[in-house]
Parts: C-alpha cells; sequence; structure tokens
C-alpha cells in the first residue's frame, strides 16, 4: 500500500504539475513538451491502477500521434518564435475573477463527486466483471468486439472522416506544378492528337503552340 | 334659407381650396358664387325680417351639454344680426369678385379665394350666434383669417411679421374677452344671450373682490369685454396691428379690416348692450377711448405717405365714432354708422387697390400725382368715397356721423358734450386727411419717376363694376335707411336687440350746431387743396418750425416703440430663457436626449460583451455553466 | 491519505479538468493552447472513466475511455488543420489577431 500511495502522488503531482505549465509557460514548444510529461505520467498512473491496456494505447496514441501533430504544427507555423507572458494589455483585469470561477467549478466538481453515494459492485453482468486472472487487454477484446462492436466500428469511421476533413481542409492545388492526369492520355483521340503536314524541300516546318 | 346663409361661404371655401385641381378659375368663380349667393339670401331675410318680422332662433346642433353648461350651435335672425349679415356678405361678394381681377398675376389665387371664404364664414358664426361661445368662436375664426391673410404674401418677411403682430394682439384682446365671458358664466350660470340678459338685472349691485379691490361685478365683465372689442377694433392701446395690417393684398384690406372684422368688436359691444347699460363707468370707459382712438388715428392719418396706411388709420378712427357713440348710449346710431361706413371704407379701399394696381404696386402718395384724366373712373370713386367718408351733406357718411355728434350733444351731460366736441374736430382733421389723399394722388405734378404717365392705366371691368355697386351704397345708402335705424320709430325696427334703459329722445337742436360740422366740412375742401396743391411751402415751413411734432406724428406717437421697450423685449428674454432652460436644459434633457445618451451608454457597455475574441466567450459560458451548477447544487 | 482511494483519483481528475477549463480562457498567446487546454480537459475525463470502471470493477468504463481517446485524436487532427488554414489565410494565430467576430 505504501508503494502504491508513493507512486501515485509521484505520478500525479507530475501530472497536475505540467498541466499547470502547459497554460503558464512562455513559450509554446515549452507548453507541448509539458503536455507530453503529462500524457506519460498519466499513461503510467493507469498501468498502475491495472489498466494498462489503456496506458499504453495512450502513450501510443496521444504521445506518438497527437502531441507529435502539435509539435508539427507548432513548428510550422513559426509560433515557437513568439514569446508572450500572460499579462498583456488592458483586459488583464479579468483573471482573478476568471480564477475565482475556476476554483469555484473545481469545489463543484469535488462536491458533486464527493458527495455522491454509490454502490460498490454496481454491475452483476458477467461480461463487465473484471476478472483478475485474465488480462486487461483479453477483457477489453472480450466485450469490445462482441457487444460493442458498432461503436468500434463508428469510432473508426469518425477517424476516417477526420481524415479525410484535414485533407480536404488543407490541400492547396498549385498551379505551376505539372502533374500527369492518366485521365486526359487515356483519353486522347487520333484527330486531336495527329496532324500530318506535307513538309516542303528544305523549307522545314512550323510548329504552333 | 338661414342654414344656407351661414354654410354655403364654408362650402365655398373648402370647394375653393381643393378645387385648385380642376383649374384657379373654377375656385374663383366657386367661391364668389357661393359668397354672392349668401349675399342675395341676406338681403331677403333682412327684407323679410322688416315687413314681415320673421325674426327666430334656428337650432343647429347641440355643441356642448355639460351639466349647466349648454352651448349650441344655432342661427340667430333678429334686427342685430340681420343688418350684420347684409353688410358682411354683400362686401364678401363685392370682394371676391373684385379679387379676381386685382389677383390675376398671383399665382396661388385658390388659397385666396378660399381663405377669403372661410373668413366670411367665421364672420357670419360670429354675427348668428346666439351664445357667448360661437360668438368666441367666430371671434376666433376671424382672427385666424386675418393671419392667414395678412401673411398672404408668405414669402415676404414683412408680411409675415405683420401677420403675427396682428395675431398677438388680437390675442391679448381675445383674453379680455375669455375673461368676460368666464365670470358671465360664474355668476350666472349660463351663456346664452337671452338668459344672460334677462338675468343681468339680478347682478345689479354685486360686488366682487379682485386683488384685494371690490368692484363692481358688472363692469369688471364689461371691461373684459370691451378688451377683448378692443383688440378687434384696433382701439387705441391695442391698435398696433392695424396698419401693419397693410401688408396682405388690398381686397384683404377692404374686407376685413374695413367692413367686417373691424367691426366685430363693435358688434360685441353693441349686442351686449344689456350688460353696458348697467355700468355707467364701463359706458364712460369706452367712450373716453373712442375718442382718443379718434382724435389719435386722424392726427397720425394727416402725415403718413402710404395710401393704404391713411385710409387704414382713417378706419382706426372711424371705429372710434363708433365707439364713443357706444359709450354714450346711442347704440343704434353707431349701428348705422357701421352700415355706411362699410360701404364707402370697402370703396376707398377698392378704389386705392386700383391706384396701385395702376402704379404697378407702388403705394408713396408722394410718387403720384395728375393722373386724374388718366385714371377717371378710379377718380370719381375715390371721390364719391371722400366726399362720404368726410360726411359731406347729403352722402351717406353726413347723416351717420352728424347723428352721432347730434346724440352725444342731446345727453347734455359732461361727456356727452366733450364727445361732441371730440366728434366736431375730428371731423375737420378726417375730411383735410381725406382731400389730402385725393389732391395728393390725383392732382398736383406728377411725381413718379420711373414709370411714364402715359403707361397709367385703368383698371378692367371686373374690378370697376364691384366699385360701382359700392359707389351707390356710399351715396345712397345714409339717406334710404336713416328713418328705418335711427328715425322716430326705429324702435319698432330694433324691437329688443338693442337694449336703452332710457332712450334719447330726438329734441331740437340749436341750427347752428347742426351747420357746424357741415360747415367745417365745406371749407376744408378748399384748404387742403390750397395746402396741398397750390402752395405747399407753407407746410414744408410747418415740418421744419415743429419737427419733434411732426416726428411724433410721423412714427403714430411712438407708441409702438413704446411697446416694444416694455413689453416685447422683456416678454422675448423670457420666452428665451423658457425655451433654452427650460426646454432644452429641463426636458430635452431628461427626455429625448437623455433617453438617447443612456441608450449609447448601455450598449457601449452591451457591445464590450461581443469582443470576438473566443476566450471571452468561452469565459461567459463557463460562468454561465457555473451559475447553473452552483444552482443545482444549493437548491 | 495514505489510503488511496476512489476519491484522490477523483481529485486529481478534477484538478486536471479545471486547469484545462482555465487554460482556455486565460491564455494570451495563441490558439493551440487553447487546443492543448481541450487535450487536457479529456485527458481528466479519462483519468475519472478509468478510476471508476477499476473501482467497481466494470470493464464499460475502459471501452468508453477508447472511444473518448479516438475522438479527441480526430478532433486534435481536424483542430489542427483549421488553424493551419487559417494561418495560411491570416498570417497569424495570435489571439488578439482573431476577432472577426468582433460587434
Amino acid at each position: 500500500m505504501l508503494f502504491h500511495s508513493i507512486f501515485f502522488y509521484f505520478f500525479s503531482i507530475i501530472a497536475i504539475f505540467s498541466a499547470l505549465m502547459v497554460i503558464t509557460s512562455r513559450s509554446t514548444v515549452n507548453s507541448v513538451f509539458f503536455l507530453i510529461l503529462d500524457f506519460i505520467s498519466i499513461g503510467c498512473l493507469f498501468i498502475m491502477v491495472g489498466a494498462e491496456f489503456l496506458g499504453i494505447i495512450i502513450l501510443i496514441v496521444y504521445v506518438g500521434a497527437v502531441a507529435v501533430l502539435f509539435l508539427f504544427v507548432v513548428m510550422m507555423l513559426n509560433v515557437a518564435q513568439q514569446k508572450q507572458s500572460w499579462f498583456i494589455g488592458k483586459k488583464s483585469s479579468h483573471i482573478p475573477f476568471g480564477l475565482v470561477v475556476s476554483v469555484i467549478i473545481f469545489l463543484e466538481l469535488l462536491v458533486v463527486l464527493g458527495g455522491w453515494k454509490y454502490k460498490e459492485n454496481v454491475m452483476s453482468s458477467s461480461n463487465l466483471l473484471l476478472n483478475e486472472s485474465i488480462s486487461n487487454t483479453h477483457q477489453i477484446g472480450r466485450v469490445m468486439y462482441t457487444d460493442y462492436i458498432l461503436y468500434f466500428q463508428i469510432s473508426g469511421i469518425i477517424l476516417l472522416l477526420s481524415m479525410i476533413g484535414a485533407i480536404v481542409l488543407t490541400y492547396q492545388k498549385r498551379d505551376n506544378i505539372k502533374k500527369q492526369s492518366y485521365i486526359n492520355q487515356i483519353s486522347r483521340e487520333k484527330l486531336t492528337s495527329i496532324e500530318l503536314k506535307k513538309v516542303e524541300f528544305e523549307k522545314g516546318v512550323k510548329i504552333d503552340d | 334659407m338661414e342654414y344656407a346663409v351661414l354654410f354655403l361661404p364654408l362650402l365655398g371655401s373648402i370647394l375653393g381650396y381643393f378645387g385648385k385641381s380642376l383649374g384657379n378659375f373654377f375656385s374663383e368663380i366657386a367661391t364668389s358664387f357661393f359668397v354672392t349667393a349668401s349675399a342675395i339670401l341676406s338681403i331677403v331675410i333682412f327684407y323679410n325680417g322688416i315687413t314681415a318680422g320673421s325674426y327666430g332662433n334656428f337650432k343647429i346642433f347641440e355643441w356642448i351639454s355639460s351639466g349647466n353648461f349648454v352651448a349650441n350651435w344655432s342661427i340667430k335672425i333678429d334686427p342685430l344680426s340681420s343688418i350684420m349679415l347684409v353688410v358682411v356678405t354683400l362686401v364678401s361678394s363685392i370682394v371676391h369678385i373684385y379679387s379676381i381681377g386685382y389677383m390675376s398675376h398671383d399665382p396661388h389665387k385658390p388659397r385666396f379665394m378660399s381663405y377669403l371664404s372661410l373668413f366670411t364664414f367665421s364672420m357670419l358664426a360670429l354675427v348668428v350666434s346666439d351664445n357667448f361661445l360661437q360668438l368666441f368662436f367666430g371671434w376666433e375664426g376671424v382672427g385666424l383669417c386675418s393671419y392667414l391673410l395678412i401673411g398672404f404674401w408668405y414669402k415676404r418677411n414683412s408680411a409675415n411679421n405683420a401677420a403675427i403682430k396682428a395675431f398677438i394682439v388680437n390675442r391679448v384682446g381675445d383674453f379680455g374677452l375669455a375673461v368676460g365671458i368666464f365670470l358671465i358664466f360664474y355668476h350666472l350660470g349660463t351663456i346664452n344671450y337671452d338668459e344672460v340678459f334677462s338675468l343681468i338685472p339680478t347682478l345689479v349691485n354685486k360686488e366682487i373682490n379682485f386683488l384685494g379691490f371690490e368692484y363692481n361685478l358688472i363692469t369688471i365683465i364689461c371691461l373684459s369685454l370691451f378688451i377683448g372689442a378692443m383688440g378687434k377694433s384696433a382701439q387705441f392701446l391695442l391698435h398696433t396691428w392695424l396698419p401693419d395690417a397693410m401688408e396682405g393684398p388690398t381686397p384683404v384690406s377692404a374686407l376685413i379690416h374695413a367692413a367686417t372684422m373691424v367691426t366685430a368688436g363693435v358688434f360685441l359691444v353693441v349686442r351686449s348692450s344689456p350688460i353696458f347699460e348697467y355700468s355707467s363707468v364701463a359706458l364712460n370707459v369706452v367712450a373716453v377711448i373712442g375718442m382718443i382712438t379718434a382724435i389719435f388715428a386722424a392726427s397720425v392719418a394727416l402725415v403718413q405717405n402710404d395710401i393704404k396706411r391713411i385710409i387704414a388709420y382713417s378706419t382706426c378712427s372711424q371705429l372710434g365714432y363708433m365707439f364713443f357713440a357706444v359709450g354714450v348710449g346711442a347704440y343704434h346710431v353707431a349701428m348705422f354708422h357701421l352700415f355706411t361706413h362699410a360701404f364707402f371704407k370697402a370703396l376707398l379701399f377698392l378704389g386705392s387697390g386700383s391706384v396701385i394696381h395702376a402704379f404697378k404696386d407702388d403705394q408713396d402718395i408722394r410718387n403720384m400725382g395728375g393722373v386724374w384724366k388718366q385714371l377717371p373712373y378710379t377718380w370719381v370713386l375715390m371721390l364719391i368715397g371722400t366726399l362720404a367718408l368726410t360726411g359731406f351733406p347729403l352722402l351717406s357718411g353726413f347723416y351717420s356721423k352728424d347723428a352721432i355728434i347730434e346724440f352725444a350733444f342731446l345727453k347734455h351731460t359732461f361727456m356727452g358734450n366733450s364727445v361732441a366736441i371730440v366728434g366736431i374736430i375730428t371731423a375737420f382733421l378726417t375730411s383735410i386727411y381725406s382731400w389730402r389723399l385725393i389732391f395728393k394722388t390725383f392732382h398736383g405734378k406728377y411725381m413718379n419717376k420711373k414709370i411714364p404717365i402715359k403707361e397709367t392705366h385703368e383698371s378692367p371691368l371686373i374690378m370697376l363694376v364691384p366699385l360701382i355697386f359700392l359707389a351707390f351704397g356710399a351715396i345712397f345708402s345714409g339717406y334710404l335707411f336713416k328713418e328705418l335705424f335711427i328715425g322716430e320709430n326705429s324702435e319698432s325696427f330694433w324691437l329688443n336687440s338693442i337694449f336703452f334703459i332710457e332712450m334719447t329722445s330726438h329734441d331740437n337742436i340749436p341750427l347752428w350746431f347742426l351747420a357746424l360740422t357741415p360747415l367745417l366740412v365745406i371749407i376744408s375742401i378748399p384748404v387742403s387743396y390750397f395746402l396741398f396743391v397750390k402752395d405747399k411751402k407753407i407746410l414744408d415751413g410747418f415740418k421744419e418750425r415743429y419737427k419733434t411734432f411732426y416726428n411724433f406724428l410721423l412714427n403714430k406717437w411712438y407708441v409702438d416703440e413704446f411697446y416694444e421697450i416694455i413689453l416685447v423685449n422683456p416678454i422675448k428674454k423670457i420666452g428665451y430663457i423658457f425655451w433654452k432652460k427650460g426646454d432644452e436644459g429641463t426636458i430635452d434633457r431628461f427626455g429625448p436626449n437623455g433617453i438617447s445618451k443612456i441608450i449609447k451608454l448601455i450598449s457601449d457597455k452591451a457591445v464590450q460583451f461581443q469582443s470576438g475574441y473566443i476566450y471571452d466567450y468561452a469565459f461567459i459560458m463557463l460562468i454561465g455553466l457555473s451559475a447553473l451548477i452552483t444552482y443545482l447544487i444549493i437548491y | 491519505m495514505i489510503d488511496i482511494g476512489l476519491g484522490h483519483y477523483l481529485t486529481l481528475g478534477a484538478i486536471i479538468f479545471s486547469l484545462g477549463v482555465i487554460g482556455i480562457f486565460l491564455n494570451r498567446k495563441n490558439i493551440i493552447v487553447i487546443l492543448m487546454s481541450v487535450e487536457l480537459i479529456l485527458l481528466a475525463v479519462n483519468i475519472n472513466l478509468i478510476s471508476f470502471s477499476i473501482f467497481s470493477g466494470d470493464i464499460l468504463g475502459q471501452i468508453f475511455t477508447m472511444l473518448i481517446l479516438t475522438i479527441a485524436a480526430a478532433e486534435a487532427a481536424i483542430g489542427l488543420a483549421i488553424i493551419v488554414v487559417f494561418y495560411r489565410n491570416k498570417g497569424s494565430i495570435r489571439v488578439e489577431d482573431i476577432h472577426e467576430m468582433k460587434g
């Protein structure tokens, strides 16, 4: 138990600290790095708790894909050069107020979650019982591909959609690039592509483009 | 038929105004036709009244009935009102026909004709009313039409100012009239003539408390009514509008300021004779004011240089005559003078319109002279008018004017004698300035620098024929109607439309007295000829030696300047203060301006909500969310 | 304090959630930080779900977490694509410069 709590506090303090640094760090690249640290610590926390499949998935997907994507965009858009502080401008007067409101939200969350009376062992469905003998991945697989196959497929389609959407949004047609359009190549006709010309002696032929 | 008399001019006015889409000619003909029809009908009514005695009260409808206060729209035909009907409609129809010719160059003819008819309608409503309220309606109506007509050429600044001046000075008088009517209603509970007149004897010795002093009630009522009459008839203190009213076209001056509107004051006093008879103080005041007016106007008319102003002052002076006739209790003589005066004064005005027309709208008599051969008809007509005005023997003015002086003398009181003396002096002055007008305009040397004498031409026939009618009236009306109005049996004519406590008996008058006035009048002709045509040096010498006196007369006794300093400027200042501080400073500041400022302030603050920044919007969403959750948690 | 129970995990989730929410509107730098704050929020939700799943023995929480993971990744991709296009048109992604909806 002791280790449990030590590890918990360790990871959770790192997570909170890095979340704080995400929103308050001066340079954007630093923010992205702190976000990555946050993801890693939470992933470790998940592994520690017993949901190791999801912990690893978080490390792979969030850190390996989403955060890298963020980094790409940050690098591409040159925002790394812009260093600014939080309190610029005349509108910083609402920061204390904003902090107060956020604290209120936090407290409310605590009140709601802390005062909630929930039953231990709420579900009795055998599907959903967390069994110690099977590995976590096996358990997830058991349920996801049988009862919740629909949601699985839908999430796949959503990913497809987002990929198409991203490509469509950022696609730029370039006018000065020569590209091969095979359709045009295939649909050439003899009449429009060949022309017989009578060439006179020693005169040559002029091709007008 | 009585309804027709009253409403035909109104119909004509409406048709005339809206008929301009049908053409100017249509509106002219329509208005003139209706008013002439009204004139013929009123002559018929008058005739019926004399021969068959068919007088009566025709109720149209009940206007106000609230508690004790009952006022009807009605047409009361009795001797007094039937005379006024004839005078008003006859002169009005003649003026309508005349203005078809006079205003032929004017682009706004329909408006003019319709205003003239509207004026006629208001005057008729005033005259045939049987209660003070309808009289007040007609009173205000003629005031309004006078404003509209004086300022007819509204693009001229002087015309606008004159119209406003006329309206405001009239308003002062109207205030007095309104106070009088209020007092009558308060103490007697009714405003119908018949009931009021029968109840007046009950109030004879009643006194009311005003500002701490006790006054006789009837005197106060009479004085208030007389203030109204002063305003309308341009008596001494409220006369300032009349000369400036000459800014209007000449037909307007003829109709309003010679024959009808200014006589409304006299009509009011005569109609209220039952009330006036009970207060000798009021009658004396009336007589004194009348005398002052007569002398004042005559003296000023001696030195004026504008044709129309001379005739205007002459009107003022003749009204003074009528009022001091009333003041000595000779109401019937005053009405007789009103009747004859309407004819010759309208003739004079319209004739001067002819002269002005001939001189291409120049009104200064110093620029005229010696055109009696060029404008023969006008000359003859003006001569007739002047002879009648001055009271030349056998013409109409002679009968009426001399009757006033005789009746005054017959009273044998101090007031009566002084009235008679003033009347004689004024008659002399009247003839001097009237002959001055004729001689300077038609005789002597031709003084106009701009127009050669050959170009002054006579007026068209449409302008002359009405004048011939008026000339007939001026010559014969005195002789023909003398017996009826003021003769021995005139009581049978007037019946009880005029009230006398005791009739003045027509005693014997010493012959020297009778002959005095006509003699003076006849002598003044060669005198003025001498002074104004033959030898003008005497007059120039007069002007030089008595320069201050001359200026005093020329500037109308400086009354206008006096009013300007005492009344107009302070009131302007007060009005300015009310405007700036009161209206703009308070009402506008808290009202429209204040509200719009507040709205702008609020909207400026509200705009900050939509800053365009996403995080602001997210922030607000967050605040809303937390509020909702708080609410759900707490409750 | 030593004994870690459900409440501690939930508290951790709540803290990270609030930090994410603060990050949305208290940042003055650029839009990417907003997207990162959204990721933080989703992460906090994941923590909550996993902790409930473990402590009540129900595998459903973890499945749901995976779905949320999917959605978060998709949304990050699209959001970044939008930012790229926006930067192409406007030339800047500083928060102060994006106020087209100012009224």
